[in-house]
């Protein structure tokens, strides 16, 4: 099948690139644009390792064909914070020991960077069902749950 | 082992939480995994899997595949000389010979420029079966007459239970004469009158506990990345628990010297004693081999889970006798573990936990490993000792109950204690089982169980109850060996081959800076690969700390000893005065007189300077395990009309010897409480008749989330090994050692049925509930 332009918004740049019509969100970011931060845990939609952001809502990358991302914004790890300066999740996450393997860990930081964007002071049970489409098998999700309600106070403090 | 020399204790070393330094590569999503790894030229590969558990091989054309575009290679077993029909593992069996013993087993292999084309020349290839009967359920398959699975001749592979250092506690010589039909090891520990034993007991109660097989769940599937270079050098980029392990299983399946490979331990996505075996490398090195190209393969999920490396089917009768008085008389034990289509458990370890944690003066254990065909099994987290554990754990709390006794009580009064005989004779070395058994009895959860359990039941709420279990792991042992260097600027470097998945290097690190007198800002720790590090075990086991900690600890005490003596002579002191205080060698009581560490570091590479480098090593083995225990606690609420199981609270006590970083041994005690969770409620590889799985995603493969949990609590006990460096014990397998247990403890407290076989689903706990109502009406 003859490839054809997607023309999209990747982490706040206009980007181009040409893909093939079954290629997924995932692959399109992985192969095509070299964005690895979302991984492929399962490929169907189960584990929630590939989320990204569409349009600032969370989705499983892996369910998406590429070319129905034509036009919209999507956001993935690379674009959540840097090494210079880490979004307050990430700094959080690696101050509470979270990432131990760490194959998990992007996509379950867009997931919670999506319920802090919905909820900007959430509850325990809005932070466990908002990383439930997560799959940990490292570090479990205590951690995660303290790490990310931290967070969401050094966010609200920031805006 | 030298003895431990003084070292400095006021620096920022052992004991601290640090957090890993490479966390921010990690939350950033800038870490590579195999799959991320791009290079020049790379091809796709595909393996085609046979959809029978049982079959002839009458036929395989791969002609119209060979012809599809893109399709840089395909292959058979025909096209690999070195393949043997009597493949001795399951990493030999590259590609199948003649007959394929389970579904999913690789029959023939794809190279492509792109994955979509691999999988196209896949449906291309053309494969006629002869569809044999399969023996699937493992009781059946040692039954006289059942289709056998192994070619006449395979023997035993224990290599497994070497690397878990378990043969060596677990020599059972006295196997029964009579073996059944694909019976592949077995075993018997016996001391005392067990007949005997039983005619004198009050209460004699027998049980069968059963357990599926289950995933380890690794997020990131298996991959490996392949290459060859032009002087016939393969360089293999792999998610490995074991780098010199991988080579050398490499090496023995393609019969290539192992100077010739290289592993490159990539960051690796979990393992919990999946990723220890060689599994799809070999196909891979040979497709890299045959196109010239570097050849990348990634498992799918649904290949993980039908074609992984599972933890084996348990299946263990239990009969114990007791006094009235909660005496023990004896006990009897038959196990029987479904080791798939090739041989590979470690079967001694659930007889010597079945008859070695409590104190029976009789007792006759036999274990058989049987084949089926089904996936073979390998490690998971402490392998077979939760299952082991569900069975003996949950028969003492039935004898207890059954007697009125307090639970605690009981096992405490015949829980072993260190010199105490085990199953096979030894000793048991130092372990803090009495300790954490102690603690978690006095959690305010377990004092409160009573109030809790009145709780329940009125007000719409389910029937409430709180449980508890003791287990543990008796502590791996592996050769390794590491190395210690001064740098000119009085860092220091650590380098070993150890796989760090866990956070293992930060401890590893803390353990020098606190062994050389440095703080852990002045140490960074590197993980090298198979060409450049000295050799190093495997991830597994809880032997990391353990085992590696002691190389680093001797081999930092060796360096600092060196950096002493130059201190020594460059002051014109006597090396028994001198400190290292604050990144400088002085002489003790007079601070003035000192050299910094950066000067010795410089002088040690030095153009024509006369100091020797400073650089430590050490390459201990062992003889002596560290058995850790935990104990976990769970408060649960059942739903008596559809069996919802609430978990309301779960704490984990959990003996780590000394936790060199509380924060990482913190989550394995929570990661690992989340697997033993899993495998206690939800979690069952289901094979059907044909020995399909019916279950082949994470949809139905259902691990626990966030949602289906609480907050876990930590309680760290610290009963120190003599032989631990800071008397550290192996933390990553014991906590997922209780939770089935535990939680059919607390159902049964709850509800007063007794589950035996696993997950404790809603379906199950409903079925018995409303079993137990019939026999009460009846």
């Amino acid at each position: 099948m003859a490839k054809q332009v997607l023309s999209f918004t990747v982490n706040d740049e206009p980007t181009e690139v040409l893909v093939r019509p079954y290629e997924t969100l995932l692959d399109v970011l992985r192969e095509g644009l070299g964005l690895t931060g979302p991984k492929e845990g399962c490929g169907t939609g189960d584990c929630g390792a590939c989320t990204v952001h569409l349009d600032g809502e969370p989705i499983a990358s892996c369910l998406m064909l590429g070319l129905q991302a034509r036009g919209r914004h999507v956001r993935t790890i690379e674009g959540l914070g840097r090494m210079a300066a880490l979004h307050p999740l990430q700094d959080a996450f690696v101050r509470h020991g979270v990432p131990q393997c760490g194959f998990c860990i992007p996509g379950v930081l867009m997931a919670a960077a999506a319920v802090l964007a919905e909820h900007p002071a959430p509850t325990p049970e809005e932070i466990r069902y908002g990383i439930a489409g997560n799959l940990c098998r490292c570090t479990g999700y205590t951690k995660m749950i303290t790490a990310i309600t931290e967070a969401a106070v050094a966010v609200a403090a920031r805006s | 082992m030298s003895t431990p020399m003084k070292t400095t204790r006021d620096v920022k070393g052992v004991g601290l939480s640090i957090p890993r330094p490479d966390g921010p590569e990690k939350v950033t999503g800038r870490v590579e995994y195999v799959a991320d790894i791009q290079p020049k030229g790379l091809l796709h590969a595909k393996l085609l899997r046979s959809p029978h558990a049982h079959a002839r091989i009458k036929r395989i054309d791969v002609s119209r595949a060979r012809a599809l575009a893109g399709v840089r290679a395909v292959l058979t077993a025909a096209d690999i000389p070195q393949l043997k029909k009597k493949a001795p593992t399951r990493a030999h069996a590259v590609l199948a010979i003649d007959r394929v013993v389970f579904v999913g087993q690789p029959v023939a292999a794809v190279a492509a420029d792109e994955l979509a084309i691999a999988e196209e020349a896949l449906d291309l290839i053309d494969v006629e079966y002869d569809v044999l009967p399969a023996s699937v359920d493992p009781l059946r398959s040692m039954q006289p007459g059942a289709p056998g699975v192994a070619d006449s001749g395979t023997e035993a592979d224990t290599s497994e239970a070497m690397a878990h250092g378990a043969v060596a506690v677990a020599k059972t010589a006295e196997a029964a004469p009579a073996k059944g039909a694909n019976v592949s090891q077995q075993s018997k520990l016996a001391r005392g009158d067990v007949a005997a034993g039983f005619a004198a007991s009050d209460l004699v109660l027998e049980k069968t506990y059963r357990v599926p097989m289950v995933h380890q769940g690794y997020l990131e599937p298996h991959a490996v990345l392949a290459q060859w270079d032009a002087n016939g050098q393969l360089t293999l980029w792999a998610s490995t628990q074991g780098s010199f392990n991988t080579r050398s299983e490499v090496a023995d399946v393609l019969e290539i010297p192992e100077n010739q490979i290289r592993v490159i331990p990539v960051e690796c996505g979990g393992g919990f004693g999946g990723k220890i075996r060689a599994l799809c490398e070999p196909i891979t090195a040979v497709l890299a081999r045959v196109t010239g190209r570097p050849v990348r393969y990634v498992m799918t999920r649904r290949e993980e889970l039908e074609a992984g490396m599972p933890a084996p089917q348990v299946i263990i009768r239990l009969k114990a006798g007791v006094k009235r008085d909660g005496t023990l008389m004896a006990i009897e034990g038959d196990t029987v573990l479904d080791t798939g289509a090739f041989s590979g458990t470690v079967l001694a370890v659930s007889a010597v936990l079945l008859a070695s944690l409590y104190k029976w003066p009789a007792f006759e254990i036999r274990g058989v490993e049987v084949l089926t065909h089904k996936p073979s099994v390998a490690a998971y987290r402490a392998p077979v000792a939760p299952q082991t554990i569900f069975a003996i754990d949950s028969h003492m709390e039935q004898l207890a109950r059954a007697l009125g006794l307090d639970p605690v009580e009981f096992r405490r009064r015949h829980l072993i204690v260190p010199g105490d005989p085990m199953a096979n004779g030894q000793p048991w070395q130092s372990n803090g089982a009495v300790q954490v058994l102690d603690r978690i009895a006095a959690h305010p959860l377990w004092k409160g169980r009573k109030e809790w359990a009145a709780s329940g039941g009125k007000d719409g709420r389910g029937l409430r109850g709180t449980g508890l279990a003791l287990g543990g792991w008796l502590g791996g042992l592996q050769p390794t060996s590491a190395t210690v260097r001064l740098n000119p600027d009085g860092t220091l470097a650590v380098l070993t081959g150890q796989v760090d998945i866990a956070g293992t290097n930060i401890a590893l690190a803390q353990i020098a800076a606190s062994a050389y007198g440095v703080d852990i800002e002045k140490v960074k720790i590197t993980t090298g690969d198979t060409d450049v590090a000295p050799v190093t075990g495997l991830s597994a086991g809880s032997k990391t700390v353990y085992t590696v900690g002691t190389a680093v600890l001797q081999a930092a005490e060796d360096a600092r000893r060196q950096t002493l003596e130059i201190g020594a002579s460059e002051l014109e002191a006597s090396i028994h005065d001198l400190d290292i205080v604050d990144g400088r060698v002085t002489v003790r009581g007079m601070p003035d007189r000192g050299i910094t560490l950066a000067q010795i570091g410089k002088k040690g590479n030095l153009y024509m300077s006369k100091v020797q480098p400073v650089l430590g090593t050490a390459r201990p083995s062992f003889t002596q395990q560290a058995p850790a225990f935990a104990a976990q606690l769970a408060r649960v609420e059942v739903d008596p009309d559809t069996g919802e199981l609430t978990l309301h609270e779960f704490v984990v006590v959990q003996d780590a010897g000394k936790a060199i970083n509380p924060l990482g041994v913190e989550g394995q005690m929570q990661g690992g409480a989340v697997q033993s969770l899993g495998m206690a409620m939800t979690e069952a590889l289901m094979f059907g008749d044909d020995g399909r799985l019916t279950n082949p995603s994470l949809l139905d493969y259902r691990k626990l989330t966030a949602a289906d949990l609480p907050d876990i609590e930590t309680i760290i006990v610290e009963v120190p090994s003599p032989s631990g460096p800071y008397g550290a014990r192996g933390v990553g397998e014991p906590p997922i050692v209780p939770a089935p247990a535990a939680i059919a403890n607390a159902i049964e407290d709850a509800t007063g049925v007794r589950l035996t076989e696993l997950p404790l689903t809603p379906e199950r706990i409903a079925l018995a509930i409303a079993a137990a109502a019939g026999s009460a009406r009846r």
